[in-house]
């Protein structure tokens, strides 16, 4: 039988693993969403050790500009992947690791995080910390099947290499006028950092891990 | 004449690392180094100067497979620094999430050994088995999406207990789950001593991996700060714990000692300090450890909702102080320590974290000394780190 | 442009039980639906705009006709009933929620079940989307002073707000009616209203709301399967009475033209801020 399925391979950089549990998490699932590629790495389930080339490389985590290895990979991975996708926050816009600053033992010199998409060009980026399961398969079915409508905002995120955060909202909906108060954002966040007060989100800049969730969910802001 | 056999980058567990071997001429391994390259984010400095509240939130992403244990032992850690109470019903939900984290937990790690132990022609087994497996990684994140809002990461463990109880509903829903779960984590812990013992015998060395360092476990399904002897634990940078500098400077772990030694956390270690599982056996005694960890989890999770008060009070609002506290989770892989130094400010001033897998670090390298170098991957996953 | 996005059938219609009838706006029929769904396991879970003292929005996770009830009444003011969709599938345990929003929060759940990015687990668990037809919103602070400054009644004794026959009506506890000009509330309005192009909630499974039909009944556009499945259950079984719509200037007529005045009116808005390169609302589904 030939075997003409797409190849996905996951690349795990500076992150919690998170992100892939997110995709397990599809529990029954899971068996069928294998079945229907060919995974040909992921360190995390199985025993391939070296990167190969693959039509979709999952990347999850963020690049560790203080560590040599960690720049290979990235550079590696956008090497070998026809299409690289940073998956959830870190990978795709920095999440927790934009507040790493270094000074741990240890190893204190490892100071600078970059999301993936700052380093290497992405060709899709999805925030969340972590996406959800549902989210990571639609991604992955419309890359197979070729959608390139639903894959867009994607796209986008994958060309924006800046930071994203609970100011998003602030900016790109309440200051432009356009929140109508329908509370969503304040539902997607992963930390609760969201509160909605007299119709509007008050985003605690205490608790955004600057996942770029709220402002990718609101009906508003164009993604 | 020693060989130097590398396995790099070691597979089937979370993050990055490598093992180094000194291999004897009869393939024995004298030496193991199990070095963990994967870079350090952080948490610890990070947290520093920042609102305690976002200690919890922060430190669950250190590791995705286990966030609720770090959750639960941060707030504690903080609630114990400012002599804060968590509610009954707050305890009991926390618990209760820390279990479902579990009840997840130790059947991914099942998932991840499961390849050791089957063989190339039993793929029916296999699949059964993920089928199994997926659907005790489901009653497991239920637990945690219902109670801790999150199945990853879960926002409600809040410092003062618990943001929110759970409805009626959602207590029947998950009273149903776990009778299912009850089922499956038997014929889960069936499945597992029987390949574990197939296994063992086909290598023919029934002690793999053995090793005669102490435990080290606080409670068998919750945390316990009281059960160790802080005075005890250290924690010392690889520089002073490896004499090869070099080996020193690759790792990213730092060594924690008990009372001067390594110590081994984890499924056996609570079952051998807090009943009567066999000590001093085989490293694979933990992969069924961990299978009967399971039901002994779904059994307190059902006493805790028939204990549970769904409309009783889940949290106090904590009140900040100067102040130094420790919070102790027993994470799927061992204890979980968590150090915090508050303000009155309710800022942290320091932070330290023996995450729970450190404590099996310079365990597995002893596991693994001793016996043939091809069980090396093998006898680091059993503790999967 | 159709006015009314597209749909299976419009009817007039309004809930039998006179406990509904009590304390909803219109016919009840969100409501009604409602607790029909609870009450048979089509539902185990709403989402409504519950409110406290002087009127104060709350969104709220229910799960009894009791509650459903509660909560019947149109709030004139933001209500982010959105921001309890979690709790409704985490907390408390619901398999099925059903969902009421004005357009601009059915547009919204729309985009969540479409990119379920932050919403886990989320998308087969919503089994039903009610949207209310809106004209435009009022800031909390806005309603208070139309109420207070321009009607003249304090919000803790209001009992019921409506807006119909070009008038924004206003009932107390002790019995009284208040109104004023419609044209008087538009300086209250919430801005980001004006660049809003839906007035029947394109994309609910059943969209309802007074304009069309007379007093007491509302107009129920089914546009979903789904919808038109409990609709013609409730129907069948005797929970809903209905009538054909008037298909003339006071029935449909009214409501296309309202729709259109709505889709025209912020159109240009919308061109009008593109011009002055602000940012729109983007196509969402
Ligand atoms: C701001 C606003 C403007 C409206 N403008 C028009 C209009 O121009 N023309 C028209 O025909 N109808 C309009 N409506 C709808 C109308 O007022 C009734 O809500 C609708 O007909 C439903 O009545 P009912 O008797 O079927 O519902 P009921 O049984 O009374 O139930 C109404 C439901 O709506 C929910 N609700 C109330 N207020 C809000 C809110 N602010 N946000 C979200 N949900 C809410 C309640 O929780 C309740 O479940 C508007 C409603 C709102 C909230
Ligand atoms: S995005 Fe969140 S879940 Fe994913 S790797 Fe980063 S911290 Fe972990
Ligand atoms: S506010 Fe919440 S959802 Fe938004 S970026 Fe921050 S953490 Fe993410
Ligand atoms: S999601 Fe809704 S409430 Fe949040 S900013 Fe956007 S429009 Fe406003
Ligand atoms: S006018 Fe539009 S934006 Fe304003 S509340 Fe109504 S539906 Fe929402």
């Amino acid at each position: 039988m030939e075997d003409k399925r797409i190849t996905v391979a996951h690349v795990q950089l500076s992150s919690c693993c998170g992100c892939l549990i997110s995709l397990t998490d599809t529990y029954e699932k899971l068996l069928d969403v294998l079945n229907s590629v060919d995974l040909v790495y992921c360190q995390t389930l199985m025993d391939v050790r070296e990167i190969p080339k693959a039509d979709i490389i999952l990347v999850e985590g963020a690049v560790c500009l203080d560590d040599h290895h960690a720049m290979e990979i990235a550079k590696e991975v956008r090497e070998k992947g026809k299409i690289v996708v940073a998956l959830g926050a870190c990978a795709a816009v920095g999440g927790i690791t934009r507040f790493s600053k270094g000074g741990q033992m240890s190893k204190p010199v490892q100071s600078s995080f970059s999301s993936l998409t700052e380093v290497v060009k992405c060709d899709l980026a999805i925030p969340g910390c972590p996406p959800s399961p549902e989210l990571i398969v639609n991604v992955i079915t419309a890359v197979i099947e070729g959608n390139t409508e639903y894959l867009k905002p994607f796209v986008r995120y994958g060309e924006r290499k800046y930071e994203a955060c609970g100011c998003d909202l602030i900016i790109n909906a309440i200051n432009k006028s356009l929140c109508m108060g329908c509370g969503v954002c304040a539902a997607s966040c992963p930390t609760r950092a969201i509160e909605m007060v007299e119709g509007r989100p008050l985003v605690s800049s205490q608790l955004c891990i600057k996942c770029g969730v709220c402002s990718f969910q609101c009906p508003r802001i164009e993604v | 004449m020693t060989e130097v056999v590398n396995i790099t980058p070691t597979t089937r567990h979370e993050g990055h690392a490598k093992l180094i071997l000194e291999v004897d001429g009869e393939g024995i391994v004298s030496k193991a180094y199990y070095i963990n390259t994967t870079p350090v984010r952080g948490f610890e400095t990070m947290l520093v100067g920042r609102p305690a509240e976002f200690a919890p939130i922060a430190v669950m992403r250190i590791c995705g497979i286990c966030q609720t244990t770090h959750g639960i032992a941060s707030c504690s850690a903080i609630e114990d620094a400012i002599g804060c109470e968590v509610p009954e019903d707050g305890l009991l939900l926390r618990e209760l999430v820390g279990l479902g984290n579990r009840m997840h937990s130790h059947p991914l790690h099942h998932l991840l050994t499961l390849e050791d132990f089957i063989k190339p022609e039993e793929e029916t087994l296999k699949i059964d088995t993920i089928k199994l497996i997926q659907r005790m990684r489901k009653v497991g994140q239920l637990i945690v999406d219902t109670v801790g809002g999150e199945g990853i990461h879960p926002p409600n463990i809040v410092i003062g207990g618990m943001r929110t109880n759970i409805s009626e509903r959602a207590k029947a829903k998950l009273y149903y789950a776990l009778k299912q779960y009850e089922k499956d984590a038997y014929m889960m812990y069936e499945i597992y001593v029987e390949l574990v013992e197939r296994y063992l015998e086909e290598v023919g060395i029934p002690d793999l991996g053995s090793h005669d360092y102490p435990y080290i476990a606080s409670h068998t399904t919750y945390g316990d700060r009281y059960a160790i002897n802080w005075d005890g634990v250290v924690e010392i940078p690889p520089h002073r714990y490896y004499k090869d500098i070099k080996i020193a400077e690759s790792t990213s772990v730092m060594i924690p000692l008990y009372e001067g030694v390594p110590a081994e956390g984890g499924p056996r270690a609570r079952l051998v300090k807090f009943g009567n599982f066999r000590s001093g056996g085989s490293v694979m005694d933990i992969n069924i450890a961990r299978a009967k960890e399971n039901l002994g989890a779904v059994y307190r999770a059902m006493e805790i909702l028939d204990e549970l008060d769904i409309n009783g009070k889940t949290r106090t609002t904590p009140e900040y102080r100067d102040g130094f506290g420790i919070g102790v989770h027993e994470a799927p892989r061992a204890t979980n320590t968590h150090f915090a130094e508050v303000g009155k400010d309710g800022r942290i001033k320091s932070y330290k974290i023996i995450a729970a897998s450190t404590w099996n670090f310079p365990v597995v390298e002893k596991a693994i000394e001793g016996y043939p170098h091809q069980y090396a991957e093998v006898i680091m996953r059993a503790y999967d780190i | 442009m159709e006015p009314l996005g597209s749909y299976k059938s419009i009817i007039s219609a309004r809930a039998t039980d006179s406990r509904i009838l009590k304390r909803s706006q219109d016919g009840g029929i969100v409501s009604a639906v409602f607790i029909y769904g609870l009450e048979n396991n089509i539902l185990d879970g709403v989402i409504v705009a519950d409110k406290e003292e002087n009127f104060k929005p709350v969104p709220k996770v229910v799960t009894t006709p009791e509650e459903v009830l509660e909560a019947a009444g149109t709030k004139y003011t933001v209500c982010p009933n959105l921001s309890v969709l979690k709790s409704a599938i985490r907390e408390y345990g619901c398999e099925r929620i059903g969902v009421v929003g004005t357009p601009c929060q059915i547009i919204s759940l729309r985009k969540v079940l479409k990119y379920p990015v932050g919403f886990r687990h989320l998308v087969n668990k919503v089994a039903l989307l009610l949207g209310i037809f809106c004209m435009e919103n009022f800031p909390y602070m806005g309603m208070k002073t139309i109420v207070e400054e321009l009607c003249g009644v304090k919000l803790e004794d209001v009992v019921k707000m409506d807006i119909g026959k070009g008038k924004f009506w206003v009932y107390t506890r002790w019995g009284d009616a208040k109104s004023i000009k419609l044209k008087k509330t538009h300086p209250y309005e919430q801005i980001s209203c004006h660049v809003c192009t839906d007035y029947t909630a394109e994309l609910a499974d059943i969209s309802t709301g007074s304009v069309g039909s007379p007093d007491g009944w509302s107009t129920v556009l089914i546009r979903s399967e789904k919808g038109e499945e409990i609709i013609n259950k409730m129907i069948e079984e005797g929970y809903l009475e209905t009538k054909p719509v008037d298909e003339g200037k006071f029935g449909l007529g009214i409501l296309k033209k309202l729709a259109l005045t709505k889709k025209e009116k912020n159109m240009k808005e919308i061109e009008h801020r593109k011009e002055l390169g602000l940012p729109v609302p983007p196509k969402v589904c």
